[in-house]
């Protein structure tokens, strides 16, 4: 029965998708019911298998129970089963939110649309972190490229189809340099199997190295394109401030990180540490997410939108992530993980905390949160403790993330990158403590009157402050953590 | 000869090589959103090709159940099949772009790039 946990996740997630457009014509409450209902059985399932894979052990999932060398499977290891719960997790409490919140730019109509979008996202994401095979994980990739810029274009506003289209090509061009990459793979070693082209990759690297580069190159960047690595974020910002908040937070917080965990698993299970230091990868990755890091920051400190602004420091915090897996140690893939956790809620918060100011009120401009904090204490209370996070102040996980990348990063000789860490806390520093400031220490009656709604909704303002807990629970005891990431890490051999 | 030789015997991957360049060419240069999708076309059929071409056997056999048992090799069917889910994607993300290219068209006016950067650049003002 546990072995068919996984498959029956993703058939749940894909049928709710699907059994969403019937219930049109009941009332809107039936949906959200039902949604709930099947996201919590699926949290319960990978709550289950991370508890399995952790006291039991890795298995597989074969389709049809064919060998690996002809067959499709799945893999559930430490590794999968902790990200797929971290999924999840984060996605079952913007549902929360998005439930009361759903009304940003969104046709009444669609509503029920934006929820079958969201379960095909999930459908997605969940198969790409479970799957073994390179040529799925592609097909799933496209699941979700489609589905996120769909997610972006169903608001009705000019901006979004703009942002969206723009998106879909930077995309489509990642997916297919990563289809390319699998190709050149393919044609050397006869697999699409992850473990399998694993194998063959280190018995013909001295015969074909020039396949092997060129499928590294056209992989990494396809995905870097997709991950928002720094050169390549362009398209980061404009589709991330234009999307619902709800949808926002969800793009940031998760989607980013899958095809960075995509990364992972193509760096170290595809190539194998020893390829990809003889190709100097990962000294090359660690300079771009540096440069992404202060170079994010900068960027954020221009912007006028504080959507935009949270968009862009994406970008750099995207970059600790990156910087962690290039110092290609168990200590620094450990911290990276750490980090997709601890940025993934921190953003969430963020973004959803903006989210309840624009309901309330409409603010949109950085310059607007004059005195704001205290007409909406809880949100703007949060939104400061999301950014003491992010600036990396003690008692939140950015501290945490930023402490132990900078151990990290002296344990593999490259103790420059302490530097970066301090400079971009700076940086970080620069953009987030104005809008603080102004919201509790500067006066601004004239706020009073843009007050569009009377109260933001419990529905959310609980789920802020849950996220808003967890920053400073896993700040404080971040053994809970680092315990699982740890046997996360240990699936990869360094 | 060696070159013109070594050219023939991998006339395939070359040309797979030069549709992609040339799809990714069109994405990246031309303003006019229909012909970037284009692009994204002539990039796909690229990798479909080259995926095709791996496959090949010379003088091998379509790879079906063969009543006399003459063929000695057979063509590898696997990319083929694994190409077939490939078109199958990417004909969705065309349809799905193309239905972009409609709502571009019906709210700004236009489908070139150039003059929508222009008319949100005058929304911004």
């Amino acid at each position: 029965m546990i072995e068919q946990l996984p498959i029956i996740n993703l058939i749940l997630l894909l049928t709710t998708a699907l059994v969403i457009p019937l219930f049109k014509k009941q009332r809107f409450m039936v949906t959200l019911i039902l949604s709930f209902v099947v996201l919590f059985i699926v949290w319960l399932s990978a709550l289950y298998l991370l508890y399995h894979v952790n006291t039991t052990g890795a298995f597989y999932y074969r389709f049809g129970g064919y060998s690996p060398t002809i067959g499709l499977e799945l893999l559930i290891n430490p590794f999968s089963a902790l990200f797929t719960f971290f999924v999840i997790t984060l996605l079952m409490i913007i549902f929360i939110y998005s439930t009361a919140d759903a009304s940003d730019g969104i046709h009444e109509r669609e509503y029920g649309r934006y929820y079958i979008l969201m379960f095909i996202l999930l459908f997605a994401m969940f198969g790409i972190i479970y799957t073994n095979d390179l040529f799925n994980t592609y097909v799933f990739m496209e699941i979700l490229s489609i589905t996120t810029c769909a997610i972006i274009s169903i608001k009705r506003k000019k901006k979004n189809y703009a942002a969206a289209f723009r998106y879909v090509m930077l995309n489509e061009m990642g997916s297919l340099s990563y289809l390319f990459g699998v190709a050149l793979l393919y044609m050397v070693t006869g697999y699409t199997n992850i473990e399998l082209v694993f194998q063959g990759v280190q018995d013909v690297w001295v015969i074909y190295p020039t396949n092997i580069i060129i499928a590294a190159i056209f992989m990494i960047v396809g995905l870097g394109l997709k991950a928002a690595i720094f050169p390549l974020h362009i398209w980061l910002p404009d589709a991330h401030s234009a999307a619902p908040s709800s949808s926002s937070a969800i793009l940031s917080a998760i989607v980013v990180k899958v095809y960075l965990i995509i990364l992972v698993k193509v760096l170290f299970s595809v190539f194998g540490i020893t390829i990809i230091e003889a190709l100097h990868i990962p000294s090359l990755l660690m300079v771009i997410g540096a440069v992404g890091i202060v170079m994010g920051s900068f960027f954020a400190i221009a912007q006028h939108d504080i959507k935009r602004m949270l968009g862009y420091s994406s970008v750099a915090q995207i970059g600790y992530i990156v910087l962690g897996i290039g110092l290609a140690s168990s200590l620094g893939l450990r911290i990276a993980f750490y980090h997709v956790f601890s940025h993934g809620i921190m953003k969430s918060v963020l973004f959803l905390s903006v989210g309840a100011v624009i309901y309330q009120r409409n603010l949109r401009k950085v310059t607007a949160y004059n005195g704001i904090g205290y007409m909406m204490p809880l949100s703007i209370g949060m939104f400061t403790l999301a950014a003491l996070g992010m600036i990396g102040i003690p008692l939140t996980s950015g501290f945490i993330s930023k402490f132990n990348l900078g151990i990290a990063a002296l344990d593999g000789g490259q103790g420059i990158y302490i530097i970066i860490l301090v400079v971009s806390g700076i940086l970080n520093a620069i953009y987030y403590l104005p809008i603080i400031i102004a919201a509790f220490l500067r006066e601004n009656p004239e706020n009073q009157i843009y007050v569009s709604k009377d109260k933001v909704p419990l529905l959310m303002i609980m789920p802020i402050l849950i996220l808003g807990a967890f920053i400073v629970i896993i700040g404080v005891y971040p053994a809970i953590i680092f315990d699982l990431v740890d046997s996360a890490v240990s699936t990869f051999s360094f | 000869m060696n070159l013109v030789n070594d050219i023939l015997a991998h006339v395939n991957f070359i040309g797979a090589m030069a549709l992609f360049v040339i799809g990714l060419y069109m994405v990246v240069t031309h303003s006019n959103l229909i012909k970037r999708i284009m692009g994204i076309n002539i990039m796909g059929t690229a990798i479909f090709y080259f995926f095709i071409a791996v496959g090949n056997v010379e003088d091998g056999a379509p790879p079906l159940l063969d009543p006399d048992g003459n063929a000695l090799t057979f063509i590898n069917p696997l990319p083929s099949v694994l190409i077939l889910t490939g078109i199958v994607v990417v004909v969705s993300i065309t349809v799905y772009s193309l239905s972009l290219v409609v709502r571009i068209y019906e709210t700004y006016g236009t489908i070139d790039q150039k003059e929508m950067a222009q008319i949100e650049a005058e929304d911004d003002d």
